[in-house]
């Protein structure tokens, strides 16, 4: 480490992985579920267990964001984080709400939870996603205005780069759109309307630019390939995330009750989103053949080539399957989404995360570069292991939902949803397995941090 | 930690290729230094395997024609299944602001063009200068449209009018949206011109602000006979 | 060296002659307008001149003309595709 304040990144990514196979976890309860039905019940019902999937899913992100912040701003402005101390209380409050949060889906009912924290007072519950209590996104809110003004101290005090500006930016957004989570207009068709600029305008817009930033970030590290070759692509890659991405929100829009338009606007717009996740690929690929080293963290290069790849094919293609609106006329809400989304969090998110930190944590752990090569050896197997199981777990799900359909909406003789879901079974079977596979891999992910700790890096 | 901390290597050579190193293609660059073979006007015109301005510039104007190629043909085929309505809709809109417009954007492009020349030849100001007045030209651009625009909110038309409205007004209006952009480009390049920011060796800024400047110009004349005259 | 480099590829004569043309096609597609014709005819021969007026930007103002392999082609590859699209869609409307 560069920097001593780097160090506060730790316990973030500690958090984020600790979350992450927490989700799993409740992934596979409610994989079981499908077909399960009264598997835990009445003590963990389905749409509690997606509720804490989910949140949890945003969480774990969060916290890997913040860490990948705190870990790179530092070391790209030249100088220490303006408050560690800061830093560090930010971090117990987030996961003291966090965690007070899940505990309160997991032993209150919802609407017992909604009642005990006030909700009449300023209603912003019960919405997918933003199933938080009202207080618990006030404190969010805190948080991140706190993690914002931290980080933009630093980078204000110290060497302004284009990966901060774009990390900044992609950061201040996040926090932006988040506001919309208190606006919960009466009218059905506005409130879903801001409510994707929360949803969309995180994971298709914004985000993309913190994963462009950290991508970035990892590549010059790990390539050395020149800063300003690097910085030009990012700007290209977002400008272009962002135009798709922004006018792209219209392919929410189609059956929500907006104007007539959207249904253009949505497919043309979001139909280009692929292409930026494209160049990212052929951008990383292209650093990596044009390295002018081999750095020692070759997990970490792994992971940074992986999340091109996965994020092409999970936000990209497995996007483009379903967003022109005469397509989505028929996939709308099926297992198709359910693919997609598995896809795109892990290939994007989930992965840029692991990516930060398979590259951060040797160095917070005090080595001089990498894990040893045993080490890294155990890495690389639960790369695969995670990204191989997921690519079947969409592919399983891609099939359930192509079938349901056909069956459900598509043929001349629809059948009922129940109907359908039974003749599904098979799928999300095969689906629950590749989710064990995908928890075995991320087991292997943590226990790499711990074997071959007494071995020398690998040159 | 030492060897990890030498990314900015070649910090003197901004211009250097970004993506044709790796590619398999003919290099010429591999036996020459870089800034001098992309950009020296001093390099035969048949030695040239790409495109003045950078290649990650490029990239984007290629994603930006795809979404307007995309934009025209839905109009096209749209269109196929209501010409009477977009036959009806064309007549009401003002050709005359549409002439002035692609005038404008014609001239802003070849003053765009004669920037590059000057800059080929050292000529900092006169580079400067035609970019001015390229942007004044755009500027005339912009001050027409929204004058039609004005025009339209007036008599009450909006996008859920009808199909043909919806089209003429988002095409114009993403084009509007990058003419301001192209015109945001080429304002900082004019800036960096007029402090020396570039020379006949090293011009990549020039020309990429040109290359995306030209490729509005381009959309627009196909933008203009489609929407406003073809039925 | 210096001066076929720097002519070929941005000649100024060339380039203002293009500039001459340009103007002169987009006032005989106006007069079009103008004039009220209409007709399946008519718009592809308007769309025609839409074409080759961007192709010389590409090849004069874009600098495409000098330059050899994939990239020489990109405008004109582009112009083709909607062009041809929208050709088809016109010839199916009429």
């Amino acid at each position: 480490m560069k920097y001593q304040s780097q160090a506060v990144a730790k316990p973030y990514f500690v958090a984020a992985i600790g979350l992450f196979v927490a989700q799993i976890l409740f992934g596979l309860i409610m994989g079981l579920q499908y077909v399960i039905g009264d598997f835990l019940f009445p003590e963990i019902p389905f749409n509690v267990a997606r509720m804490v999937h989910t949140n949890l899913l945003i969480v774990w992100i969060l916290f890997g964001f913040m860490g990948a912040a705190y870990y790179l701003v530092p070391e790209e402005s030249e100088c220490e984080l303006f408050s560690p101390k800061l830093a560090l209380l930010m971090f117990w409050i987030f996961l003291a709400a966090g965690a007070l949060t899940i505990l309160g889906y997991l032993l209150v009912p919802y609407a017992a939870l909604a009642e005990l924290t006030g909700n009449s007072l300023l209603p912003t519950m019960g919405r997918e996603f933003l199933e938080q209590p009202t207080i618990t996104k006030i404190g969010i809110v805190i948080v991140a205005l706190a993690f914002l003004f931290n980080i933009g101290m630093t980078v204000l005090k110290g060497r302004k780069t284009v990966i901060t500006l774009v990390l900044l930016l992609g950061l201040t957004g996040l926090a932006v759109f988040f506001l919309f989570s208190f606006f919960n207009p009466d009218n059905l068709v506005k409130d879903k309307f801001y409510w994707w600029w929360v949803v969309h305008l995180w994971v298709e817009g914004v985000w993309e630019l913190i994963l462009g930033a950290i991508l970035a970030f990892v590549l010059i590290k790990t390539t050395g390939v020149d800063r300003e070759v690097i910085e030009k692509w990012l700007y290209v890659i977002i400008a272009l995330a962002l135009i798709t991405g922004i006018i792209g929100t219209g392919h929410h829009y189609y059956w929500i009750g907006t104007p007539d338009y959207w249904q253009w606007w949505g497919s043309i717009f979001s139909a280009m989103e692929p292409l930026p996740f494209f160049m990212m690929t052929v951008f990383a690929f292209n650093m990596v053949n044009q390295r002018r080293r081999n750095h020692p963290n070759q997990a970490a290069v792994l992971w940074a080539l992986g999340t091109a790849v996965m994020a092409f094919l999970g936000a990209g293609v497995w996007g483009f399957l379903h967003t022109l609106s005469p397509v989505n006329y028929y996939t709308h809400g099926t297992q198709i989404t359910a693919a997609h989304g598995h896809m795109a969090f892990y290939g994007a998110y989930a992965m840029v995360v692991l990516t930060i930190i398979s590259y951060a944590m040797p160095m917070l752990n005090g080595r001089t570069a990498a894990n040893s090569g045993k080490s890294q050896v155990v890495e690389m197997w639960s790369f695969w292991l995670m990204t191989v199981s997921m690519v079947f777990i969409t592919l399983f799900l891609t099939g359930a939902g192509v079938l349901q359909t056909y069956m459900q909406r598509y043929t001349d003789n629809p059948q009922p949803f129940m109907v359908v879901q039974g003749r599904l079974e098979l799928f999300y079977w095969m689906r629950e397995v590749a989710g064990l596979v995908f928890l075995v891999g991320a087991v292997l992910y943590i226990i790499s941090f711990f074997v071959g700790g007494e071995e020398p890096e690998q040159a | 930690m030492k060897n990890l901390n030498r990314p900015e290597l070649n910090k003197s050579s901004p211009s250097g290729p970004p993506l044709e190193s790796t590619r398999g293609g003919p290099h010429i660059e591999n036996s020459r230094d870089a800034i001098h073979v992309k950009h020296s006007p001093s390099e035969s015109s048949d030695e040239r395997t790409y495109p003045p301005g950078d290649v990650a510039l490029w990239i984007f104007i290629l994603a930006e024609l795809l979404v307007f190629g995309v934009f025209f043909s839905a109009y096209a085929f749209t269109r196929a299944s209501n010409v009477e309505l977009f036959n009806t809709c064309q007549r009401t809109l003002d050709t005359n602001s549409a002439l002035i417009n692609t005038l404008a954007l014609i001239t802003s492009s070849y003053f765009v063009m004669r920037a590059v020349a000057a800059i080929r030849e050292d000529k900092s100001q006169q580079c400067f200068q035609w970019l001015l007045a390229a942007l004044l030209m755009g500027f005339v651009f912009l001050v027409v449209k929204s004058g039609e625009y004005l025009h339209h909110y007036d008599a009450g038309i909006n996008l859920r009018t009808n199909l043909f409205y919806m089209f003429y007004l988002s095409l114009t209006f993403f084009h509007f949206m990058h003419v301001i952009l192209g015109m945001v480009i080429l304002t900082a390049v004019a800036i960096k011109a007029t402090k020396g920011g570039y020379s006949a060796a090293e011009h990549t800024g020039v020309e990429s602000g040109a290359s995306y400047w030209h490729m509005v110009d381009i959309v627009w004349l196909v933008l203009f006979p489609l929407v406003y005259i073809m039925h | 060296m210096n001066q076929t480099g720097t002519k070929t590829i941005y000649a100024v004569r060339p380039c203002t002659f293009v500039y001459i043309v340009l103007m002169t096609l987009t006032v005989i597609t106006w007069l079009v307008g103008k004039a009220g014709l209409h007709g399946l005819e008519i718009s592809l021969f308007v769309l025609s001149f839409a074409l080759f007026k961007g192709l010389l930007i590409g090849d004069y103002y874009m600098g495409l003309r000098g330059i050899k392999g994939l990239w020489r082609w990109v405008i004109i590859i582009w112009l083709l595709l909607p062009g041809s699209l929208i050709t088809w869609a016109f010839v199916s409307a009429s």
